[in-house]
């Protein structure tokens, strides 16, 4: 799989039709989050795995490379697991990772 | 009064996106904002084929990978329809394995955009397949035009009658033809010799465009005849437009023989409800062919209108213009 080249796709918050879309993405994101946190809740490995995917194509086009990646990641993992056995711990350090990195756009540090 | 248009290459094409994500949506809004296209969108394969069959868009950008029909299945249903066969489509995935790419090119794909888009690529792929399906709707369309007059030839005439008639009987609804021939066109071509001709062809095919509306159909019949079906039009609507058309080209002014006026005969027929007619397509040609010559007979610069079953026409005085 080709992975993206993380600085490809940066946008420029100066120019109006990129902020517009940065500004879309993070007015998106605690719903993503809160839905990644109920996948998690619910053991839903395959809806956990649907997120994943849309993030991983959808972060990069709104300027968003890294948690581009971190999705990507993910969604790798799970497609490793296999599916009768698909236990929530195996994917965690994954998902810690894309919940923290979206979690410092919502509340900048 | 709408011209008529014949290539609609200046309209503004559809664009359908097929993509269950509203990221994607979001993000080719914004993206294909600055090319002249209209997008319109829907989220998954099923409801994406009926609006493609809904609003015959040029392109369509269709994801892969979605729930309940992936793009596979929606990209075979979309060739399988014959009212959305000939639409490109780009298919578009985050999946990048050439596999896919194959498998979708077999199915009739026309390219394959990868996700995340690369946005100088994506636009361009959107707009070189949209140059494509222009062109090949100009050929197809080229292939029923009269290059001459630039109006619709006899093969597209006699289809369409068919279609016309059939649809007017369905729905009980009015239609009229007219058949119109210039006089004395021989002696132009004598006189003034063959370009002439053609220049006063051309010229009255101007006269007929701009004269009817956009739902009328202008076909050249042979030599200089022309022949025209209007759909939703009783004998004497058809009658006052005819008018307008003769009272036009007599006026005209020809650069290469200006002290030679051209003047035409037309014979119309119609009928005021489809649901009436008992007569073939073809009998409807006649009897415009034989108000035609009637309207020779009676001196030229005429035209001569009646129903379809055989009935005269009740003539209103034409309103100017
Ligand atoms: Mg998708």
């Amino acid at each position: 799989m080709n992975e993206p080249d993380p600085n490809a796709f940066s946008l420029d918050i100066n120019d109006p039709e990129d902020a517009e879309l940065i500004e879309y993405f993070l007015g998106e994101l605690p719903e993503r989050v809160s839905a990644i946190n109920s996948a998690v809740t619910d053991e839903d490995i395959k809806e956990l795995g649907r997120i994943a995917h849309q993030l991983k194509g959808a972060a990069p086009g709104f300027g968003f490379p890294a948690i581009g990646s971190a999705a990507a990641q993910l969604e790798g993992s799970i497609k490793e697991l296999d599916e009768s056995f698909a236990d929530m711990k195996a994917v965690q350090a994954e998902v810690e990772s894309l919940l923290s990195l979206c979690q410092s756009y919502i509340t900048p540090k | 009064m709408p011209d008529v248009n014949l290539t609609q290459l200046d309209t503004t094409p559809v664009v359908l996106l097929i993509d269950d994500s509203q990221f994607v949506h979001r993000l080719l809004d914004a993206r294909l904002r600055s090319e002249s296209i209209s997008l319109i969108g829907e989220h998954d394969g099923k409801v994406g084929l009926e609006r493609a069959i809904e609003e015959g868009p040029a392109l369509i950008l269709l994801d892969l990978d979605m729930p309940v029909m992936d793009g596979f299945e929606t990209l075979r249903a979309l060739k399988d329809e014959p009212r959305t066969r000939d639409i490109p489509v780009i298919v578009l995935s985050g999946m990048n394995s050439s596999q896919d790419k194959v498998a979708a090119f077999d199915l009739g794909a026309v390219d394959f955009v990868t996700k995340p888009f690369e946005l100088t690529e994506l636009r361009a792929r959107v707009r070189s397949s949209l140059k494509m399906s222009a062109l090949l709707q100009m050929l197809s369309q080229k292939a029923q035009i009269d290059g001459l007059s630039g109006l619709f030839n006899r093969t597209y005439f006699d289809e369409r009658l068919k279609g016309e008639y059939d649809r007017a009987i369905r729905h009980g609804h009015p239609m009229s033809i007219a058949m119109i021939d210039l006089d004395h066109f021989k002696s132009i071509n004598d006189t003034y010799g063959h370009p002439a001709g053609d220049a006063v062809i051309a010229g009255v095919a101007q006269v007929i465009l701009h004269e009817l509306r956009s739902s009328d159909i202008a076909c050249r019949y042979g030599g200089e005849e022309f022949v025209l079906i209007m759909p939703e039009t009783n004998p004497e609507q058809a009658y006052n437009l005819c008018q307008r058309i003769r009272e036009r080209c007599e006026t005209i002014t020809w650069a290469r023989h200006p002290t030679r006026s051209v003047t035409l005969s037309a014979g119309v027929v119609g009928a005021d409800d489809g649901s009436s007619i008992n007569c073939t397509p073809s009998a409807w040609v006649e009897m415009a062919d034989r108000n035609l010559y009637s309207a020779k007979q009676a001196g030229r610069n005429t035209v001569k209108a009646s129903h379809i079953n055989g009935s005269a026409v009740q003539i209103t005085q034409s309103k100017a213009g």
